[in-house]
């Protein structure tokens, strides 16, 4: 009797699994393209940056970080990559690998079956770096990014640690260049408006928002611009603002970071209750953002920044 | 004429003794199922081969190489021995409090170790960002003990407060009381840092997964002192199942034998939440399913609470890390899947009993 | 054989006070009955023996004073059966007697081979050995009134008492069930102290009756004195007749208020 409700057991439990499979999330990959030489120098090994050495140069890496997924590849080291998480949606060539490794619940055998030399993730769901240690498995730690100066930073110790970092400070002196552009020409749009303009970044569809303390508040913050969650919750960078607050603040710009999530559009936000007056809304300064570009502290931040200061040069252009 | 004790204790002694030697087989064989099965490594069945190899005196070629018994050893093993400690743990401790208590529906999490855990390791993941990352010791098995523990002692002074008597029924309240405060206060502290939710929320699902030696290391002395109290303890459980009055009628301190297992059984649970996290089921699971075989004498069901409890959680963990390769399925998600079920069965049992 | 004595034995519950200064003195293997109308302070007199409730002056066995801290001391001299005892569907009976001699194993021991020997002297002495492995749960009332009884027995304890026996069973099982203690009473020289509603029942079994009002004992002696028809109309306020049978039996006849 024990045995049979124990096959009664197994038998409900895979019905249920296969549910589950089937439900998981499906990714869908972006449209642009970095495009990026690959030049394979000469560098000495054993290299030492981020925190760990390594004593030649790495073929087989997994990474479990979207964002360093991207790093790697835009540092020319995507030929040296086999293995990706789930999340990895960018460049297509990640997604053509066909691996769907969790950086959430990471099974560390099904990552030591791809014999990596380095492991690469954003952060530690616990005992992942000292289990993947116990079987001499190197693990680069890039944990979410604070400003760009450390984005750059762990570009470039990606770079010395593949054996590309001509290619990584290459990569990151472009990206300075091109961001400050981007700032400098609109620096004209946003003083020609006169007073700062205020913006609400939507990270998803029950308004929860950031503040100019994380990554991406400060890169609005280098257009000069105000983010009308600041100061509403001391000490906590991701609150969660009320349809009250939102519509009285007054945002002349919305800026969606669910786009993907939440299938937010400048339609949805037009019809939302009490919205319809919002100085965003009426002059439709409100801008789709990639979910993922917004999120990640990669070689595409630069897009980022070009979406910002095409939408300020919008605004200028309305007045 | 009938000599004194022919009829009634041996007998039940000798098939005791019986199911337990089947039980501790069991036990081993799912050890074994347990470090054969796995999504990368050797084959399933050099494995063994290579166990007998490692054994003093046998020398056997298995053909499997340093690295993937590396996975075996460093990997898989210090999992599946961590499955035996937390599911024997979380077993007897559920039984424990099921006879403390006179209630069947009680698990160990009852009087709020699973919320002070909770807590604890919320606190850890919200500071971590900025502090913790240098620390000597991991600071999230240490806050999660803690936890455990305060909310429990919490509990013990509410329940002394409000009510002379000290009975089981004021504890449980009490619990209650403590795990609703401790819950609100984890909610608020996670509503203002979102941005760990999802760890937490991991944590709070329970896994086996990042299990270490260094973990084992760690829990083992507290899982030990705590069965080994538990068991000592178990005539007195039974003792108890009269109630509270007669059995001090007939000489028992409850309140000290009260007082004792529940410290020895929070002690241990508290140990193996604070490496697990919260593997929900697995101590209302197992001691119901052990009376349903041995009865419902506590001399036997702790010691087959210990076994059983090992059994399952061995064996659950294995569709926990194959089922979604390459990803991970929490623990507490395959033992919530067996848990509905069997509360369903459960109650058909009872309906046709009664 | 024992004797057991209560000196000014005070009982109060939540400062209403249930028992004022009980004193009496019982010789060995006598049977005192305790009779009068609920909340008198019976079962209270009872339980504070059996070390159920916090009292105020002294319970002796032996003129030897029960120490309050000793839980185990007093369960080897004194053995309570509840009115209403708590039956554990899924334990056998010899379990269930088993616990009886929780007072002689040392607390994380097991049971002895003496404690497995007195327990089968029980069971065969209260016909119960066929029920050993029986389930407490299957068990009919008479049966498991005869299971407390060998539980008390078990503790080998010189002192006996027993709250409301026959509450619970039919008028042959309560014949029988008494008729068993007096038996064993006689046996093992128990000193024996019941609280009991019926006093017809109670007259006819204990060597001695106290009658028990608000907390104090108003009459005291053999069931002739005691139950007399004006000393019940006063304390239980019942309307009844008693009969005096040829052989000494004393019988207790409410009467309805339009007899003739």
């Amino acid at each position: 009797m024990k045995l049979l409700s124990r096959a009664g057991f197994a038998g409900l439990f895979i019905c249920a699994a296969a549910l589950f499979a089937a439900c998981s999330e499906s990714n869908t990959a972006t449209e642009t393209t970095v495009v990026v030489e690959t030049t394979v120098s000469e560098v000495a090994y054993p290299v030492t940056a981020g925190g760990i050495t390594l004593d030649a140069q790495p073929m087989r890496i997994v990474s479990l970080s979207p964002t360093h997924t991207e790093m790697l590849y835009a540092i020319g080291a995507g030929d040296q990559v086999v293995a990706v998480d789930e999340y990895s949606n960018f460049p297509a060539e990640a997604v053509a690998l066909g691996t769907k490794l969790s950086g959430y619940e990471p099974n560390v055998e099904s990552i030591a079956g791809y014999e990596p030399d380095l492991v690469v993730i954003s952060y530690d769901p616990g005992n992942l770096v000292e289990q993947l240690n116990a079987l001499d498995i190197p693990v680069y730690i890039g944990n979410g990014a604070s400003s760009l100066e450390q984005a750059y930073e762990q570009i470039e110790q990606l770079g010395a640690l593949t054996g590309h970092l001509d290619v990584a400070v290459q990569l990151t002196s472009q990206m300075q260049t091109d961001i400050d552009a981007a700032v400098a020409a609109s620096s004209a749009s946003a003083t020609a408006m006169g007073e700062p303009i205020t913006y609400f970044y939507e990270l998803d569809n029950t308004y929860y928002t950031v503040t100019s303390n994380t990554f991406v508040g400060q890169i609005f913050k280098l257009f000069g611009l105000e983010n009308i969650a600041d100061g509403v919750e001391e000490g906590n960078d991701y609150p969660q603002l009320s349809s009250e607050v939102i519509v009285s603040k007054n945002p002349k710009m919305i800026f969606l970071a669910d786009t993907k999530c939440c299938a937010q559009t400048p339609e949805t936000v037009s019809v939302r209750d009490g919205w319809q007056k919002m100085d965003a809304v009426v002059n439709k300064n409100i801008v789709q953002l990639d979910d993922d570009i917004a999120s990640r502290w990669g070689p595409r931040v630069v897009e980022l920044v070009k979406s910002i200061s095409d939408a300020l040069a919008l605004v200028a252009a309305g007045n | 004429m009938l000599r004194a004790t022919d009829n009634f204790a041996p007998r039940a002694g000798t098939r005791v003794a019986y199911l337990s030697l089947v039980s501790f087989a069991l036990l081993t064989i799912a050890v074994l199922v347990g470090t054969m099965i796995g999504p990368a490594g050797p084959q399933w069945w050099r494995v063994p081969i290579e166990l007998a190899n490692r054994l003093p005196l046998i020398t056997v070629d298995s053909g499997v190489s340093p690295e993937e018994w590396n996975i075996v050893w460093q990997i898989r093993m210090p999992r599946v021995v961590l499955a035996v400690l937390v599911g024997a743990m979380l077993s007897v401790a559920g039984a424990s409090y099921q006879g403390v208590f006179r209630n069947p529906l009680v698990d160990p999490y009852l009087l709020g170790v699973a919320a002070g855990a909770g807590l604890g390791a919320t606190l850890v993941f919200t500071l971590r960002r900025s502090a913790t990352e240098n620390w000597l010791i991991d600071p999230l098995p240490l806050a999660a003990f803690v936890g455990g523990l305060v909310a429990v002692f919490a509990t013990y002074m509410i329940g002394n407060t409000f009510s002379k008597a000290r009975s089981s029924a004021t504890l449980v309240l009490a619990g209650i009381a403590v795990t609703s405060l401790t819950t609100a206060v984890q909610t608020f502290v996670l509503q203002r840092n979102n941005d760990v939710v999802r760890q937490v929320y991991s944590w709070i699902l329970g896994r086996l997964s990042s299990a270490t030696w260094g973990d084992v290391r760690l829990i083992l002395p507290y899982v030990v002192f705590s069965c080994g109290v538990l068991l000592m303890h178990r005539r007195l459980l039974d003792v108890l199942r009269v109630g509270d009055d007669e059995a001090t009628a007939l000489g028992m301190n409850i309140r000290r034998v009260r007082l004792t297992v529940v410290l020895a059984a929070t002690l241990g649970t508290a140990a193996a939440v604070a490496v697990s996290g919260l593997i929900g089921f697995v101590g209302i699971i197992v001691p119901h399913t052990v009376r349903l075989i041995v009865g419902s004498s506590y001399r036997r069901v702790l010691p087959m609470s210990i076994l059983c409890g090992a059994i399952f959680l061995v064996l659950a963990d294995i569709p926990s890390r194959i089922l979604a390769d390459p990803a991970e399925t929490p623990i507490g998600v395959v033992t919530a899947f067996f848990g509905a079920p069997f509360f369903l069965l459960l109650l058909r049992v009872r309906k046709n009993q009664a | 054989m024992s004797t057991l004595g209560f000196c000014d034995l005070s009982i109060a519950y939540d400062g209403v006070i249930a028992v004022n200064g009980f004193n009496d003195i019982l010789h060995s293997g006598e049977w005192l009955c305790l009779i009068g109308p609920n909340g008198a302070g019976k079962s209270s007199v009872l339980r504070a023996a059996a070390g159920l409730v916090k009292y105020s002056g002294s319970v002796a066995i032996d003129q030897k004073e029960i120490p309050a801290t000793s839980a185990k001391w007093r369960a080897q001299h004194i053995a309570f059966v509840p009115q209403s005892p708590l039956m554990p569907e899924n334990m056998s009976v010899y379990e269930y007697v088993l616990l009886g001699r929780n007072p002689y194993i040392k607390h994380f021991a097991s049971e002895s081979i003496h404690d497995k020997q007195v327990i089968e002297k029980v069971l065969m002495r209260l016909d119960l050995t066929q029920f050993a492995k029986r389930m407490v749960g299957t068990l009919s009332g008479g049966e498991r009134q005869r299971i407390v009884i060998a539980r008390a027995l078990a503790q080998e304890a010189p002192v006996l008492l027993l709250d409301e026996p026959t509450a619970a069973l039919d008028i042959g099982h309560q014949q029988q069930a008494l008729e068993l203690v007096d038996d064993l009473r006689r046996e093992h020289g128990l000193t024996v102290v019941s609280a009991m509603h019926d006093l017809t029942l109670a007259g006819l079994y204990a060597d001695r009756l106290v009658l028990m009002h608000q907390g104090s004992c108003v009459a005291s002696g053999d069931a002739q004195t005691v139950l007399r028809s004006e000393t019940l109309a006063e304390f239980y306020g019942v309307s009844a007749r008693v009969h005096h049978e040829a052989d000494g039996t004393v019988v207790v006849i409410p009467q309805r208020a339009n007899s003739n």
